[in-house]
Parts: structure tokens; sequence; C-alpha cells
């Protein structure tokens, strides 16, 4: 433009040359110089109005950018937390003791919902109990396209309320995944499985211990949304969730249920607080069953005392009795200080120290062997017995079986139990020691402890989840860490298992409900003093319990049952004897163990 | 246009001193028409132009719609998924319901079935039987359901018993005693406990009579 202009005043200095062309030029120039005008006037507008824009690019691309992002966000885009899927507890088969569910989420777009609210609310809060006022709230709050309704709910029941909703045209609710978590067998296992709590937080059992194995990692997904759809091309952004490891327990779930029912009638029928019941196999040391009663639903577990939340089996200590006896004996005769023959006479009641040790029968002085006092379960015979021992012989022994010492199975709150060190002990320790009272254990301890003379005389850790699994707390657990130490030799174990033999003996010993036709059974009846939780002295009730295994000459499996206080007068053997008979005949049967066909030799048990 | 034809106009006049002037304004004069053979070859270009721009945005559109067409099939698809995933699961949760130990036990007892006292096996190859066959016996079971909760005492209070009056003697004693009898057989706890007294005071009366 610029360069057109200058020809054009160049070109009127040659004018006054050519008079005659003069005036048409002008008119010409003068026209020119109007469309120039106007060109200006035109191009000055354009770049006005084009800078005006720029302004208000640059105002909104640089200066505002953040905050209408922000608002574009609030606008169309959802963003939501994916929740991983957590693994599964099973039982040593698989089936499913913790499970994940696809629940859902109801959530609502406000925008949306606040036409219908009240209607909506009213279907939601009924059939998901809510509270009316609290949902009202939430389907018409102002500025926002996103809101929960309810989380984890089933996926039938949320559903059945969004097809009610379509039915009444009512708009603005969806579902979205939320695993719920279902325990489908209610008690069976709760003691050992744990539970959710309401908060979806990891409470009590394996559930808590292995909460980082289980848990997995929650995803997280960002889009646009236009009419409830993705926007194609909009704007996502996606984390899948990665779902959590499952958990392989020993246990097996029938064995599981079948041990609880017993359990439950041992201890309802006897009157008893409570109790416990292991079933372990003699060969791996895994628990195929750890009931405890008085139990919860997995499901349900705010109907139930907190104190029932856990395992006692594992949490509660207390002396075992007459059971430690099969301990004392074996490892007597390991030492080679005697043999089932030996011959004790067994005074009524004997003076040791200051105390005075009678037998739980009244008797004059009787000739018995070993075996007659593991059969009759006499203190006396037992005491005269280990008092050949010194108390770093007997202390050592028990040791190597276990007593004293947590079994780390990987539940939390797991008790070592007690058992003193010889230093501190005095004569009448060593004495009360040797037939089960002034020393602690667990349920499964003294379980681990028996299999023991069951699985030959090779201590075997017991275990309760399968393979390794690392807890919360970092400790490596389960059937791939056990460990196996020799505590008595092999024939000790078998000469122990003789006399356990007699025990079962209907006319020999003192529990022939445990017994099974057919089966060699080897056992032991407890019955303790106990001590009380109020007083912390012995308060008059008892523990009364049963061990043994079958078949006792290739033994499968070691039961052991336990019944705190029971108050209808029973012992370990007409208590924890008919349970343990009808929790071996169960795992014999299921597990197809047939008898041995051998026969048990009648037992010498007096001189 | 008409810019540049007043520029090849005023740009000869510099040259003008120097050359014929005629010649000059011959020069001016001519002016070269365009072929017309290049006007009408715009008319395809046009029309490619033209096909390309509505081709494009009709491609554009069709695209656009498809996609969302794919995503509401996207969306009806991923319902359908997770409905189909949700009655396997429910489906799934009958049959752990139906195989629960619990439920089977349940259904056992009702059948009359409890477990064996001592296990016994058959073996199959040789027709042996291995361990002591021995029925089952309903002393050897256990209980498969919880004892029934305990009710209140307020809920579950003791039963009220009135012990009826000796009647040995006396007309009068053993009319009271009927009738007290007949009132608490036929009322509530209330006319029951007046009923009572009027016992108690019968029996008083025996008892002086008889002293």
């Amino acid at each position: 433009m610029t360069q057109g202009r200058r020809p054009t005043r160049a070109g009127r200095r040659p004018s006054p040359a050519s008079a005659v062309k003069a005036p048409r030029r002008r008119r010409r120039l003068s026209l020119r110089t109007r469309s120039l005008t106007r060109l200006r006037v035109g191009f000055l507008l354009i770049a006005m109005i084009v800078s005006v824009f720029a302004a208000r690019l640059f105002q909104l691309q640089g200066v505002d950018a953040s905050a209408y992002v922000a608002k574009a966000k609030a606008e169309g885009v959802v963003s939501v937390t994916l929740p991983a899927t957590r693994g599964s507890i099973t039982d040593r088969n698989g089936t499913p003791l913790a499970d994940s569910v696809d629940g859902l989420m109801l959530v609502a777009d406000p925008t949306v919902t606040t036409k219908h609210a009240s209607q909506i609310a009213t279907v939601v809060a009924h059939r998901l109990k809510l509270d009316y006022f609290d949902v009202l709230a939430r389907l018409q709050k102002p500025d926002t396209h996103f809101q929960y309704v309810a989380r984890r709910v089933p996926s039938t029941t949320a559903r059945a309320i969004v097809a009610t909703l379509d039915k009444h045209q009512w708009k603005g609710i969806a579902t979205r995944r939320d695993p719920v978590r279902s325990y489908p067998s209610k008690d069976v296992g709760a003691n050992l499985v744990g539970f959710m709590n309401d908060a979806g937080q990891p409470s009590e059992g394996a559930e808590l211990m292995f909460n980082d194995l289980l848990a997995g990692k929650d995803g997280h997904t960002s889009y646009e949304v236009g009419g409830g759809n993705q926007i194609p091309l909009g704007d996502s952004s996606t984390v899948e969730p990665r779902s959590g490891h499952d958990l392989r327990l020993t246990v097996d779930r029938d064995v599981q249920w079948y041990t609880q029912r017993v359990l439950r009638s041992a201890v309802q029928d006897s009157g008893g607080s409570s109790g416990s019941a292991v079933v372990m196999d003699t060969q791996t040391g895994e628990l195929l069953a750890l009931a405890d009663y008085p139990t919860y639903d997995a499901n349900q577990p705010g109907l139930s005392k907190q104190s029932d939340l856990g395992s006692r089996a594992l949490r509660d200590v207390y002396e075992p009795g007459s059971v430690e006896k099969v301990l004392t004996s074996s490892a007597l005769i390991d030492a080679g200080k005697v043999t089932p023959d030996t011959k004790i006479t067994v005074p009524p009641t004997l003076k040791r120290q200051d105390r005075v040790i009678h037998d739980y029968f009244v008797h004059p002085t009787i000739h018995l062997t070993l075996t007659g006092v593991i059969a009759k379960s006499s203190n006396i015979g037992t005491v005269l017995a280990a008092s050949q021992f010194d108390h770093e012989e007997l202390y050592d022994y028990l040791r190597d079986f276990g007593l004293g010492q947590s079994t780390d199975l990987g539940v939390s709150g797991e008790a070592a139990g007690d058992l003193p060190d010889w230093h501190q002990w005095s004569q009448i320790n060593q004495d009360t020691i040797a037939f089960g009272q002034g020393v602690a254990v667990t349920t499964v301890q003294m379980a681990a402890a028996v299999n023991t003379v069951a699985n030959g005389g090779v201590y075997v850790s017991p275990s309760l989840f399968e393979g390794r699994v690392k807890t919360v707390t970092g400790q490596v657990v389960g059937s791939g860490t056990s460990t196996e130490h020799r505590v008595i030799s092999k024939r000790a174990a078998k000469l122990t298992a003789g006399m356990m033999e007699a025990v079962t003996n209907p006319e020999a010993g003192t529990a022939g409900v445990a017994g099974i036709d057919g089966y060699r059974v080897a056992g032991k009846t407890g019955t303790a003093q106990r001590v009380g939780t109020k007083c912390g002295c012995y308060n008059g009730t008892f523990t009364t319990s049963f061990a043994g295994f079958a078949p006792a000459d290739k033994p499968r499996f070691t039961v052991y049952v336990v019944v705190q206080a029971p108050t209808n007068g029973g012992g370990g053997g007409s208590i924890g004897g008919p349970a343990f008979h009808k929790i071996m005949s169960y795992v014999l049967q299921k597990y197809a163990v047939p008898p041995t066909g051998t026969k048990a030799p009648t037992p010498k048990i007096d001189w | 246009m008409s810019t540049l034809m007043n520029q090849a106009r005023t740009r000869v006049p510099r040259f003008a001193p120097r050359f014929a002037e005629a010649a000059v304004e011959r020069a001016r004069l001519t002016v070269v028409p365009r072929a017309s053979g290049r006007r009408a070859a715009r008319v395809p270009f046009m029309l490619l132009v033209s096909v390309l721009l509505i081709g494009g945005v009709a491609g554009l559109l069709l695209i656009n719609t498809t996609m969302q067409q794919v995503s509401f099939h996207q969306t009806a698809l991923e319902d359908r998924a997770s409905v189909l995933a949700a009655q396997q699961q429910s489906l799934d949760m009958q049959l752990d319901q139906l195989r629960d130990p619990q439920h089977l036990a349940t259904r056992a007892r009702k059948l009359g079935m409890i477990p064996p006292a001592d296990p016994a096996f058959i073996q199959l190859g040789t027709g042996d039987v291995l361990g002591v066959p021995t029925a089952a016996v309903p002393d050897g079971s256990f209980r498969i359901d919880p004892l029934p909760t305990k009710k209140p005492r307020l809920l579950d209070p003791k039963p009220i018993v009135e012990k009826a009056p000796v009647t040995t003697d006396g007309a009068a004693a053993s009319s009271g005693g009927a009738a007290g009898g007949r009132k608490n057989g036929s009322a509530t706890d209330r006319t029951g406990a007046t009923a009572g007294t009027m016992t108690g005071r019968a029996t008083t009366q025996q008892q002086g009579s008889q002293r």
C-alpha cells in the first residue's frame, strides 16, 4: 500500500507537463484517495476488533486459564475412585470363607435428581434403610454432577432400586462397581478369618494381619460426561485398580464346621463358659480346624461381645492339667528313666514340702505301672516318676515340646503361654508342672506338643496358612515356614502312644467314651484347677480337656478339645471325651482313614 | 486489480522522456485480454474443493455420530455385562448357600439322618469290611443349631404356681377351694392372685377349724 502511494505522488509532479489530462487525473486521484481512506478506516476497525479478541484470548488462556479449567471440570468431568477387589480368604480346598462380592455404589447427578429428589430419596432410604434427609441433601446438592448416595450395596438390591426409579422416570441415579465383603460361612472360621468393619477397614483375624496382601490398590478414573455417556475423544484418564491376592487357610471348612458344632454342644451341655478345639494333621502340622466357642457371625460382628471376636485357642492361656502327663512320661521314657511297665507304689496322698498332693479319685495305697498311672491319671504316680528328673531336664523337654513359646501362626495377639524358668523352680514347682499345674499353655501349643508323640517324637510347628505369607508386621508365616525338630526318640513316642491307648480302654482308662470301635485310639484326659479372671487364684472351677490321636499305631490326626469352667461336674473324660470321639470319627471318615487292623494290646496297669 | 493497472500506467511515464512518447502511449493501450480458457478451468477446481470440503465435513460428522453411537453401545454393553456378572454372582452365592455344611446338615436332619458314631469302610475290591459298623444313635449326635436365645426375665416370667388346699373336711373350706380353683383356671394372673388369697383364707379357716 505504501509502495503504491509513492508512485502516485511521483506521478503528480509531472502532471503540469500534460495539462490536458490533468482534470481527469485529479478526479481519479480523489477517487483513489477516498477508497484508500476507506481501506485505512476498514483496516483500523478490523485491527481494533482483532486486538480486542486477542486481548480476550490472552485473558482466557493466559490469565484466568486455571480458573476456567477448574470450572470446566466441575461442569462435565467426573472423577471416580475404582475400588480394588480385595483378595478372598479360602479354606484349604479353595472354598471361600471371605469373599468380595460384586457390590455396587449408588451415585447421583444432583443437577438431574433435584427435580424428583423427594421421591428418589423415599425409595432409596426405604430400601437401604438409610436416613431420608441425608439422602435428600445429597440428591439436592447444588453445583455438582456427582454425589455418593450409598456404598457397598449388594448388586441385586442396587439394580432393583434403579429399575424402580427408571419405571417412574426419575432420572439421575446411576450405579458403579463397589465390592462388598461377604462371609458365606457366617460363623464358621470367623475366629480365624476376622471381618471388615462398617468403615470398610479390617478388624481382627486374617483380614487384619494380612491386609497388605489382601487389599490390592485402588485405581481412579476421570472422564467427561454428557447426558450420562462418556464423551468420546473427551479428556479421560484411568488408572486401573490392582486386585489383592488370595489367602488360603490350612483349615477345611467342613471339618471346621463340624468341630465348631460339636464344641458348641459340648460347652453348652456341660455349662462351660468357653471352649476351643483343634484338629491337626499329624505329619504336616497343618491345622484342619481351630474352633472357638463362643464365636460370632462375621457378617454381623456387632451382635457379639468384643471378647468373642478373636480366637481364644490362641489368645487365652490356661493350665493344661493331666494332658501334660503325656509329655512328662514320654520325656521320662526317652531319658531312659522309666518304661511303661515301671512299678510305682501310689500312696493315698503325697506330702511334698509344705503341700499335699492328692489324686482326683480317693484310693488306698495302690500298685500301678506307669501305664496305669497314665490310664488312671494319677497325680501322685506322675510326681513320683518325674522326681527322677532334675529341674533342668524336665524344663528342657517341655521347652522342646513348644511350651512357653509362641506358635507364630500369624494371628494377632497370639499368646506365648508361660513355662517358668527352671532356675526359679522349687521341688513343688517341678511336681505340679509334671502333672500340668503351674504352667500355662494355649490350645494350639498343647495340641502341637501332644502331636509330637503322635508324629514319632518329632515336633512339627503348627501352621494355619498355606504357603509362605507375610503379615502386616513383616513376619513370614505359613505351612511353607514350618519347622521340625526331634524331641523324643521314636521308641519313646511309640511306648507313650501305647500308654495313651490304655486311657481309651473302656475297662482300664478314664475315657472309654473317647474310643472308636475298630480303631486304636490314643488319648489323655485333663481336668485342671482353673485360675479365675477376677481373683487371679484357683476359684474352684476347672479346665477339662481331652487330647488324642488316631490310629494310635499310625497316627493321621491329633484332636484336642478344651472346655473351660464346666458346671455339670464333669471332667476331661466325660466332657472332652465324647467331643473328641465325634470329631475324630468325622475326620477319619472324611479323609477315608481305615482302621489299621491291628489290635491294641491289653494294658497292664497294676501289679 | 485496478490498482495493479494503475501502477502499470503510472510507471510508464517515468521513462517517457527518454523514449518516444507515442510508443509509450501505444504501449499503455495494450491491454492483454485474459485467456477465456483459464477462467473455464476454475470450475472443476472449485468443484473439487467444495467436494473435498463437503466430504470432509460430512465424513467428520459421520465419524462423530458413529463414535457417539459406539459410545452408547459401549455403555449399554457394559451395563449388560455387569447385569450378567451380578446374576452369575447371585447364582454362585445361591450355590454356596446350598453347599453350606450348615444347610446340608439341616436338610439331612429333616430327613432323619445323623452322623455315624464310628466310621467303617467297605473295601470295594474284596468286599472286606474295615472297622466295626455301628448303628448311628441320636445320643451320639450333637446340636447343629444354637440353643434358643434366653428371653429377658421381663418377657419370660416364672409361672405362678398356686397350691390347691388340702381339702380333707369342712364344706366351707372345700367350696372356697373349689371357687378359688375355678377362678384360677378362668382368668389372668391378677384374678389368679386374688383367687390365691381367697384360697389362702380358706386354708386359714380350715386350720382354725382343725385347731
